[in-house]
């Protein structure tokens, strides 16, 4: 078996199952972590907790919805969005987050009472709003108030509300995975079914597993709309909470980031019938084949074709521009879940970056099944990573760049290792074919950035060249590229605009009203 | 099955490992399904059979085959010279190996959970 023992972990020998290094030969019948397990004491894990899954991940990008956690202050502010989930609805959901700030007495005497109120006054706070998800937090699951019977019993005195629970304390689960899955099985079980949006066309689909982080669910929906397909619900990124209501209409399930939202497409399979196919939204060519593969599914194959063509001619060439830069560059891919499998391979075929490392904290067996078998041999793949773990990795794989979120970013940042915020983005979005380019160039902006020749040197006593202008980007990552003729002209770098997103609202979709002029349902 | 056949067995497994999703649903009746239906209809693409297509699960099935069979056409020259009884071995042949690659031989320990 080809189990890695960090030094620093070698005092925890229950971490000995935890990370594997890639072999020659090796698959996954010999080669793959343990995952999402108790995290082991002794260990400091950098994990989430089930109710941050819950809330922040799936339940608050819901954009037209009062999110209310039931619970101390701490636990709203410690989950407030400092992700982007973005909507176009102003970002109310960004905007404005609640709690009903639970305190000693409330643990001894009960808070329901207290909730009720709460609810209320955060429904005259904002009189546009007629949905609301509350969040149980431990304390609340601990002294065992029945959030439940709280909302039915507002929701009978105020018929145009209505509420949404989840059940999922922090304590339910190892990690945030946790509440991923509690979230999923509550809403099928609460609300799929209670609601009929209105149908436009011929082929719907759920969008599902995107979170629309700086405008990707935007993005994909824009392709799809293209087509003339109907995107009736989008779980939950820029989602509406009605349309989510109503998922048990559409004809197809598009799963992106399986690990947070399978539960649901294979609840609806079960429940509905309706089929589950799990697409990569990331990269040129995965990209193109999965807008192929639910376009084939309603027959529009030449819609797809067409803006294949189109964002490939367009994008195609500034792609190049940088893969050319960054061949050869190391990275260690450690997002939270689904990019360690959507983008261990595509990276490296597209942009010349080898993945010296996946990780994740909270992706279960199933994600590095996927990502071991995406990712090269040699690459060291880890469950649940301490911070101690992280360091060594980065000293013994030596990558020019660490695609992570806030936290274990400024720890490489603090070894002069440069990061990329793959959580929140940087310049987002990442998704669809202008998307991948805008990581290709944050990621070469971030590598040949001039400021690590100079956080190199220390005034206190290295020689400080005073007689030398600053090295750029260009001069420094240009060293390698023969100025031959060989580069086609047409290759340059990022050519578009800072927002790509907000013109998408409001656009016009012809092969979508069409369908709705014939009175299609 | 000889060496060659093992190879081809090999290259074809790796296209599914490195490009799809489809193999890795989270449960092992699932994966069983998923092999059996999607590697069935790409076994009757590339042999010119006809396909079952109607049911939604069949259409959907029937994409990720399209994928696959033109995935293998593209990256497996070797299959344009083949004859159809040698592919069929070929694809059961794939069938066990990605059988024993997600379910068998997997080392995910939660491919047995009862629930979703």
């Amino acid at each position: 078996m080809p189990y890695h023992t960090f030094k620093c972990s070698e005092c925890i020998p229950d971490r000995a199952m935890h990370a594997v290094i890639k072999g020659p030969g090796e698959d996954l019948t010999s080669c793959l972590p343990l995952g999402y397990l108790n995290t082991i004491p002794g260990t400091i894990s950098e994990r989430g907790c089930a109710f941050c899954g819950a809330k922040h991940v799936i339940g608050s990008p819901m954009k037209d919805v009062i999110h209310l956690s039931h619970g101390p202050v701490g636990c709203t502010y410690d989950t407030w969005h400092t992700k982007r989930y973005i909507s176009d609805n102003d970002n109310f959901q960004l905007k404005y987050t609640a709690a009903t700030d639970m305190k000693e007495k409330h643990v001894v005497f009960g808070a329901e009472k207290m909730l009720k109120q709460n609810i209320i006054d955060c429904f005259k706070a904002f009189p546009h709003i007629k949905r609301m998800s509350i969040y149980q937090t431990c304390a609340s699951a601990l002294i065992g108030d029945d959030i439940n019977a709280v909302a039915k019993k507002v929701m009978d005195e105020m018929p145009d509300v209505d509420i949404f629970v989840c059940n999922a304390p922090g304590f339910g689960g190892p990690s945030q995975s946790g509440g991923h899955h509690k979230i999923n099985i509550a809403w099928i079980d609460q609300k799929v079914g209670t609601f009929e949006p209105e149908i436009k066309s011929k082929y719907v689909i759920n969008y599902v597993g995107d979170y629309n982080i700086q405008g990707d669910s935007e993005i994909m929906i824009d392709f799809f709309q293209r087509m003339g397909i109907q995107v009736l619900s989008s779980f939950t990124g820029n989602g509406s909470y009605d349309d989510l209501r109503g998922m048990h209409l559409a004809h197809l399930n598009v799963l992106e980031c399986a690990r947070s939202s399978e539960y649901i497409c294979n609840e609806l399979r079960k429940r509905y019938g309706i089929p589950r196919l799990d697409i990569d939204g990331f990269g040129f060519e995965p990209l193109s084949a999965s807008l192929m593969k639910v376009a084939m599914f309603f027959g529009l194959e030449k819609e797809a074709q067409a803006i294949i063509d189109d964002e490939t001619a367009r994008w195609r060439p500034e792609l190049n521009w940088y893969a050319k830069r960054l061949k050869g560059k190391k990275i260690c891919l450690w997002p939270g879940g689904s990019k360690l499998w959507h983008w261990a391979h595509v990276i490296e075929e597209e942009m010349g970056v080898k993945v010296v490392s996946v990780y994740s904290k909270f992706g279960h067996q199933g994600d590095f099944e996927k990502g071991v078998a995406r990712c090269s041999e040699g690459a060291l793949a880890i469950d649940d990573p301490n911070e101690l773990e992280g360091l060594e990795a980065m000293e013994m794989l030596q990558p020019d760049c660490v695609l992570t979120g806030v936290r274990p970013g400024e720890v490489s940042k603090k070894m002069r290792v440069p990061y990329l915020n793959i959580h929140a983005y940087d310049n987002g979005p990442y998704k669809g074919f202008e998307g991948w380019v805008r990581l290709a160039r944050d990621l070469y902006n971030a590598i040949y950035s001039p400021i690590h020749q100079l956080s190199g040197l220390d005034i206190s006593k290295d020689e400080i060249p005073t007689d030398k202008g600053f090295m750029t980007r260009q001069m420094i990552s240009d060293v390698n590229i023969i100025g031959d003729g060989t580069t086609p002209i047409e290759e340059r770098p990022y050519t578009g605009e800072w927002d790509i997103v907000t013109k998408l609202r409001g656009k016009k979709y012809p092969k979508l009203e069409s369908q709705q002029q014939l009175g299609m349902v | 099955m000889d060496d060659v056949m093992k190879d081809r067995v090999e290259q074809l497994a790796d296209f599914i490992m490195k490009w799809c999703l489809w193999q890795f649903h989270s449960r092992a009746w699932d994966r069983e399904r998923q092999n059996e239906e999607i590697l069935t209809k790409t076994m009757q693409l590339l042999c010119d059979e006809p396909v079952n297509l109607s049911t939604p699960s069949d259409r959907c099935y029937w994409v990720d085959a399209v994928y696959l069979a033109n995935g293998f056409k593209k990256t497996c020259p070797w299959l344009g010279i083949m004859d159809k009884k040698d592919i069929k071995l070929l694809m059961q042949g794939l069938k066990g190996r990605i059988d024993y690659l997600t379910i068998n031989g997997s080392l995910n320990q939660e491919l047995t959970n009862p629930i979703y």
